[in-house]
């Protein structure tokens, strides 16, 4: 039988691994991808501010070798538990945007730690918020800045069509399976991860490329490439991408909508098979959301069919570029955007939001519940596509469902206290979980963060983390935090709460090492025994 | 068995009820032909209901400012001509699960119609050049408003309108606070098969209380419990006020027993300017927002069963860690000295939390108006509109044990993520919920956050600002009254959202009040109807 392999990435061979654990190898492959990103960004940087290159070449190379060297070290188990690898999946995200602000901070582009931080989980969480300014900005903080949408687009796709399929083994509500041979994107994760890459990189050159073509430098279009593919929306300038020509729009056009269609909708594009394609509802839905934004933009709005179009993309794929200042449109034209961001792009895209197809399913259940009511006794089935879903599916849905409401509440809540406005608080903070990033108010149509509260700024970033990760992640976070506090408060040393132990497999006390040890030796005791007791029979 | 003039013609609405060959003269009228049809029989009883209260109101008028009396009478004649026209001749028929909640959809949206006609007759809104159409929306929006509990106003003139047509303004809460579905079900036996569910469809939360074995005895106790406390809240406020004005405590009185919020007064409770007056009301309120069934168990053991009910218990934690966060914001981030923040705080934590919406504000910009607060005050204010108060209550909002349900749905729902395997009942106190009440929780509040979706999309494409739409349509849908922004609770509808907009808005406090379902079903066998009307054509 063959050993499972980690979700992420490569594993060390499991003799010379000595670390059984899944969180810390996915810290480690993803950390190898971006030490090697890094490095790439401050390479291409040399020449223009050495000094920064320097620092991100040698932050590059030591997270790599950290990252290669926990590797050889770490193996994940072959069947890691699903709470197990939801802390992990908080804990690599927490990882990368630590990583990220002290590159920003030890590079001295943002003085202030705060703003490192902010900075770096705008740019990991693919959400197109930013306090750098291009002009001031070196060639090679500039390319790292969206080395870091690239690398967190890369991650969110590979955990919601690889790593969360297997751990739950469903595919409901997360990815698509067909049962005829060649259909299917992730027969097995190896597979998967490997399809999953060539499919991202693959978008990323096509996309670099067709910048290139209408004209732009090699660093802009690199840049916009990124922002793209990655649905983070970073441009490096002040206006987003109203100061480019109609050729780059054009192509950020089309790259937003393949990019939050998702790598599903690619692969089949990619294989020429029509008829996935057809079938899906959710591409279907993606379109129909689409066509109806648009006409009801340009409606409230006053500007054109193609603005407007752009616009309603850009807010579905949650990708937040910007062609003009949409915050002095209609309040009407303003919601639409607003809801557009809400529901998001499909399953499979670097996107965030609810959904496309959750939203689709929600619909589905409501309906179903008016039914229940007419006719108690009725047996009200919700289908997707060819599915019919389960009724732990759909509680996860309504789960979920009630989780997004409740963090867009509660990031609300977060800005307002800390002195947004009332529309500027709801705004950012649908934005900001959805991972879209303008919003009414001081932060505005091309997410310039320059001109909000610091502690406004502040208060961001756990939003777009806790929109970017997984629920259960957040609230393993959440948890976290309260033992700590209270370990903190009732007991005066965190660690004998044993929240830390816990996260790590280990027993929470002394006690419970005891209890633990008797019980071992209890089994073992009975076990041999039970051993002895056959070998007489026999 | 043609002949038989008893029989009823199956297939067919009319149908005669006696069963004798030749009925006498005087059993003639009792045994008519009568169309059978619960929406319009069920109507006609409130109608009735309605007129009783509308003669009241119309004697007042006609012994104090004497200014809308002819109105008033008109509208009285034409309110109990309409009820009474449709009580005698029809009849409920059979209710089924569809025709129930048809039947309180329907009858609550034609009581709001007619309901309008005093505010029409007299020209309430006839200020300021306004148009017929005009006067007509105002109505039904103030008629909507009335009957839903919301407490939202488009009256810019207070001064427009008599002391009977107000207190007639102040009665539509009284009368929709325990609901005129409810009072049909007390006043009519026969309605008793279906009646627990017509009132579960009407009376707000998950399930209806059975107080006694007979429905019709539940609805009457459930109105009793509610006149007396509305007498006692008199009684309360009379003595508050220093006993200056009986006919203003008994205006108030009407409004908190029923959450409604109406006031006489533009400037509502801020008018008495008094911290006894304020703390007497926030007690009706609190009390207001408590299932009703408790309050009849309290009377009942003459006990007090409150405190070991779970959800009484969140009722209060949740109006005391807002009240505390609130006055803790105005405190410290907007700079109110603390007696003022305290006062202004808790009284306005407690009138949205209850979806009251009393405001204790003398004029805009003082400190009870907060729509000058910080943000984050407003955000906990408009968290607290959703929220609401307790089911069985006269509360509006989603309500405080749905609140939990959903809530430890969502843990359970992570829980089983990470073992899908874990068997978790979703508990409240020391009863496990069954899953088809955690479903409907569910589906009701989907239906609840689509319904303010498209409420608001609906709203802002028809000229709304933003913030005052969206604390328009959640007031709207929570029964509150004052929204946010433009609607705060010291202005005016009328001056913050268009004509359509407020047919919009008034829609949405009906459907609000009946918890999403009846409205939206209501029309489902008149679909039926047309799918079989097409199948005939189509043969």
């Amino acid at each position: 039988m063959r050993r499972a392999r980690p979700l992420l990435g490569a594993a060390a061979e499991p003799s010379t691994a000595r670390i059984v654990s899944w969180p810390l190898a996915a810290v480690a492959d993803t950390g190898l991808t971006l030490g090697l990103v890094t490095t790439a960004c401050g390479l291409a940087g040399l020449g223009d501010d050495n000094a920064d290159a320097a620092v991100i070449v040698g932050a590059g190379l030591a997270c790599a070798a950290a990252a290669f060297v926990a590797r050889r070290r770490v193996a994940p188990p072959p069947l890691p538990g699903a709470g197990r690898v939801f802390a992990g999946i908080g804990m690599l995200w927490t990882a990368l945007v630590l990583f990220g602000a002290a590159l920003y901070a030890g590079s001295g582009t943002l003085t202030q730690i705060d703003d490192a931080l902010v900075e770096s989980a705008a740019g990991f969480t693919t959400t197109s918020l930013t306090l750098l300014d291009a002009a001031e900005t070196s060639r090679s903080v500039l390319l790292f800045r969206s080395a870091s949408s690239w690398v967190g687009g890369l991650t969110a796709v590979m955990i919601a069509v690889v790593t969360l399929p297997t751990v739950l083994r469903s595919t409901s509500l997360i990815g698509y399976r067909t049962q005829r041979r060649g259909f299917d994107l992730v027969p097995n994760p190896r597979v998967g991860t490997r399809r999953v890459l060539l499919i991202y990189c693959g978008f990323t050159a096509l996309c670099w490329a067709a910048y290139l073509l209408t004209g732009l430098g090699f660093v802009d279009a690199l840049v916009l490439a990124s922002g793209t593919v990655s649905t983070g929306g970073f441009t490096g300038r002040a206006d987003s991408l109203a100061g480019f020509g109609f050729g780059a729009q054009l192509v950020a056009f089309f790259g937003m909508l393949l990019a939050g269609a998702g790598v599903f909708v690619i692969w089949w594009m990619a294989r020429g098979r029509l008829r996935p394609l057809w079938r899906s509802g959710e591409l279907r839905a993606f379109l129909v959301l689409l066509a109806l934004a648009t006409p009801a933009m340009a409606l409230h709005s006053g500007v054109g069919w193609g603005e407007a179009a752009f616009m309603a993309v850009s807010a579905m794929s949650t990708t937040g570029f910007a062609v003009s200042d949409w915050t002095v449109w209609g309040t009407a034209a303003t919601v639409v955007l607003l809801a557009g961001a809400g529901i998001g792009s499909m399953m499979g895209s670097p996107g965030g939001g609810l959904k496309v197809m959750r939203a689709q399913l929600l619909m589905g259940a409501a309906g179903g519940e008016l039914r229940r009511q007419l006719d108690p006794r009725a047996v009200v089935l919700v289908r997707r596509d060819d599915e019919t879903l389960t009724q732990r599916t759909l509680d996860r849905l309504g789960g979920h469902q009630i989780a997004y409401v409740t963090l867009v509440g509660a990031g609300a809540m977060l800005l307002g206290v800390a002195g947004g406005t009332l529309v500027g608080s709801v705004w950012g903070s649908v934005s900001a979980v959805s991972t879209f990033g303008p919003a009414m108010g001081e932060i505005g149509a091309f997410g310039q963060l320059s001109g909000v509260d610091r502690l406004e700024r502040l208060a961001l970033a756990p939003v777009m983390m806790a929109g970017r990760m997984p629920v259960p992640s957040v609230l393993a976070g959440i948890g976290l935090l309260l033992s700590l506090c209270k370990a903190a408060l009732w007991r005066g040393r965190y660690w004998r709460s044993g929240a830390v132990a816990r996260l790590r497999g280990e027993p929470a006390s002394p006690q419970a090492a005891e209890q633990q040890r008797s019980d071992a030796e209890q089994l073992a005791e009975d076990g041999s025994a039970g051993a002895r007791f056959e070998g007489r029979s026999g | 068995m043609a002949s038989d003039p008893g029989r009823i013609l199956a297939g067919q609405k009319w149908c005669r009820t006696s069963v004798s060959g030749e009925p006498p003269r005087l059993d003639r009228f009792r045994n008519r032909r009568r169309f059978q049809s619960s929406t319009l029989n069920v109507t006609g009883i409130s109608l009735t209901a309605v007129s009783a209260g509308l003669l009241a109101c119309t004697l007042l008028e006609a012994l104090s400012s004497d200014r809308d009396t002819a109105a008033l009478f008109a509208a009285t004649l034409l309110v109990g001509a309409t009820g009474a026209l449709l009580w005698c001749f029809t009849e409920p028929g059979t209710l089924r699960m569809r025709q129930i909640f048809a039947t309180v959809g329907w009858t609550w949206m034609l009581t709001t119609l007619l309901g309008a006609a005093p505010y029409v007759l007299a020209g309430t809104f006839a200020v300021s050049g306004a148009g017929f159409v005009e006067q007509v929306v105002n109505s039904v929006f103030e008629s909507a408003s009335g009957f839903s509990c919301t407490g939202a106003t488009v009256m810019t003139d207070f001064d427009n309108a008599g002391s009977g047509l107000m207190m007639y303004r102040q009665l539509t809460q009284w009368y929709g606070g325990m609901g005129v579905v409810v009072l049909a079900v007390a006043v009519l036996p026969f309605l008793g098969v279906g009646g627990l569910e017509l009132i579960s469809a009407e009376a707000p939360g998950t399930s209806s209380d059975r107080l006694t074995p007979r429905v019709s005895e539940t609805a009457r106790r459930l109105w009793v419990v509610y006149a007396g406390f509305t007498v006692l809240s008199a009684a309360a406020l009379f003595a508050a006020d220093g006993f200056a004005s009986l006919y203003d405590a008994v205006a108030h009185a009407l409004t908190a027993a029923s959450t409604g919020g109406f006031s006489p007064h533009p400037d509502s409770i801020g008018h008495y300017d008094s911290a006894v007056v304020e703390t007497v009301v926030i007690v009706l309120m609190i009390l207001g927002g408590t299932s009703f069934s408790l309050h009849w168990r309290a009377l009942a053991t003459r006990g007090l069963p409150y405190w070991r009910n779970s959800e009484f218990r969140s009722y209060l934690f949740v109006l005391g860690v807002f009240s505390l966060g609130v006055v803790a914001l105005l405190w410290l981030d907007d700079g109110m000295a603390f007696v003022s923040a305290l006062r202004a705080g808790f009284f306005n934590v407690v009138s949205l939390g209850t979806s009251t919406g009393f405001g204790n504000a003398a004029g805009s910009a003082t400190a009870g108006d907060y729509v000058t607060w910080v943000a984050g005050a407003q955000l906990l204010l408009l968290f607290l509109m959703v929220v609401g108060g307790c089911s069985g209550s006269t509360a509006g909002g989603i309500k405080v044990m749905r609140m939990r349900v959903l809530g430890l749905l969502m843990v359970r729902s992570v829980r089983k993520t990470q073992t899908p395997h874990l068997v978790m009942p979703v508990r409240l106190g020391r009863d496990v919920i069954a899953e088809s009440v955690v479903a409907r929780v569910a589906g009701f509040f989907l239906l609840h956050f689509l319904m303010m979706i498209a409420g608001l999309l609906t709203v802002t494409a028809l000229g709304g600002e933003l913030e005052a739409s969206l604390g328009a349509v959640v007031s709207a849908l929570g029964n509150m009254g004052p929204a946010l922004g433009e609607a705060g609770p010291t202005a005016s509808y009328a001056e913050a959202f268009s004509l359509p907009a407020r047919l919009v808005l008034a829609l949405l406090m009906i459907v609000g009040r009946l918890e999403i379902l009846p409205i939206l079903l209501a029309f489902v066998p008149h679909v039926y109807r047309a799918q079989a009307l097409r199948r005939v054509i189509r043969r």
